[in-house]
């Protein structure tokens, strides 16, 4: 059907909902239970999966190729990447400076990942919640490093390509400004980023944040950039807890340019948000519409759940700044609304 | 932000990432070495006790 699946019967084994004290993501205590993690401490900690459905020296496939049926190594891959030590801490809980250390080890493994030959895409993503099916809660994310270019960012690239020859612009740069200039679907603005609920939003507190800058990946940014990234992502996952008081379920997935060598300068660097939540108990499921002919349906008007979020924005205040620097402030409102830091 | 890598047991590496503020002023003098080169590992330290991880230092 002209997609990869990955089979990987070894990942049926793998850690499920540990008790808190066998995390297998936490830090390795003196005396107490080794982790993956071989230290009493640490800041953010990148290691390859245990349980990897890609590996960089992959096993034979376990099934033959036939004419109908094409197979191939599982070569890429998988990373775990602890985003804290802090067992119950979430990403929206952490401090903006750790979320802006985040970025900086997207970056590097973006960069690194990126440079084997056999790696074409680097996906950089979180499930966050049981609702998502998470198996550990520890505050963590992942990166698939694929040996091909999956469907929905080559589906995204297939119209930003259209878009570029029709009318010579950046499909993204394009729908940025609309929003901007609308404003009704904008959750939050900083110097270098929007976040808002798109016009085509497929679920209800789906959020999209893209650079106001015209760049294809994290390596492409400067450290204003990264810190107004850190800033914006802090005040979309705090609006998202606060809109129901819960720690808020989500899929954050990074679309960046393929790692191929190709030419991708007509595509354009987001984020987006997936939150399976349509109510503080209701989910949003995937059903026969949305798996099974890939058109979603969603009950709600992006203007009005935009303007939901929007309301539980609240200024990021970072508690330490570069000497000399006034740390990035993000807002909610309209566009061009100065936010304060407390 | 500085970077440092283990090799675990089973063959799999680890990077742990540090972000102190004052990571050059108090670098030992193979970090400084890697300093000097962005790419490059620079020195391969002994392997952990504990872990039997061998390790290589970055700062990038």
């Amino acid at each position: 059907m002209g997609e990869w699946v990955a089979t990987a019967t070894h990942r049926q084994t793998r850690t499920f909902l540990p008790p808190a004290d066998f995390c297998p993501l936490c830090p390795t205590k003196p005396g107490g239970f080794p982790t993956e993690i071989p230290e009493p401490t640490y800041d953010i900690v990148a290691f390859e999966n245990r349980f990897p459905s890609l590996q960089p020296e992959p096993p034979t496939p376990a099934v033959e190729a036939s004419e109908l049926y094409p197979v191939r190594p599982g070569i890429g891959v998988c990373e775990v990447l602890v985003y804290t030590p802090h067992h119950d801490s979430t990403l929206a809980a952490e401090p903006v400076e750790q979320i802006h250390q985040l970025v900086q080890v997207w970056t590097d493994r973006f960069r690194e990942l990126s440079a084997h030959e056999f790696v074409e895409y680097v996906f950089i993503f979180e499930n966050k919640g049981e609702a998502i099916g998470v198996t550990l809660h520890h505050p963590h994310g992942q990166i698939y490093a694929y040996p091909f270019i999956p469907p929905r960012v080559e589906r995204e690239l297939e119209q930003s390509r259209a878009h570029k020859a029709a009318t010579g612009r950046c499909l993204l740069c394009d729908i940025l400004a609309s929003e901007t200039t609308d404003g009704r679907r904008v959750v939050a603005e900083n110097a270098s980023f929007a976040a808002y609920v798109p016009f085509f939003a497929r679920y209800p507190y789906e959020i999209h944040i893209s650079s106001t800058r015209h760049l294809q990946a994290l390596t492409d940014m400067g450290d204003a950039e990264q810190r107004d990234l850190a800033a914006i992502l802090k005040t979309v996952l705090v609006a998202y807890d606060k809109l129901f008081n819960l720690s808020f379920p989500y899929m954050m997935v990074l679309h960046q340019r393929p790692s191929d060598g190709g030419d991708y300068d007509y595509y354009h660097f987001h984020i987006e948000f997936y939150p399976p939540l349509r109510t503080a108990t209701k989910l949003k499921y995937l059903a026969g519409s949305e798996s099974g002919a890939g058109m979603f349906i969603n009950d709600t008007l992006a203007e009005d759940k935009a303007a939901e979020l929007r309301a539980h924005v609240v200024p990021v205040v970072w508690q330490t700044t570069r000497a000399g620097k006034t740390p990035a402030a993000t807002t909610g409102g309209k566009p061009g609304e100065e936010g304060g830091v407390d | 932000m500085q970077r440092r890598q283990i090799t675990l047991e089973d063959g799999r590496y680890l990077i742990f990432y540090t972000f102190e503020e004052d990571a050059a002023a108090t670098a030992s003098p193979a970090s400084e070495e890697a300093a000097d080169d962005e790419k490059a590992s620079t020195h391969d330290a002994e392997p952990d006790a504990e872990s039997q991880a061998t390790e290589e230092q970055q700062r990038v």
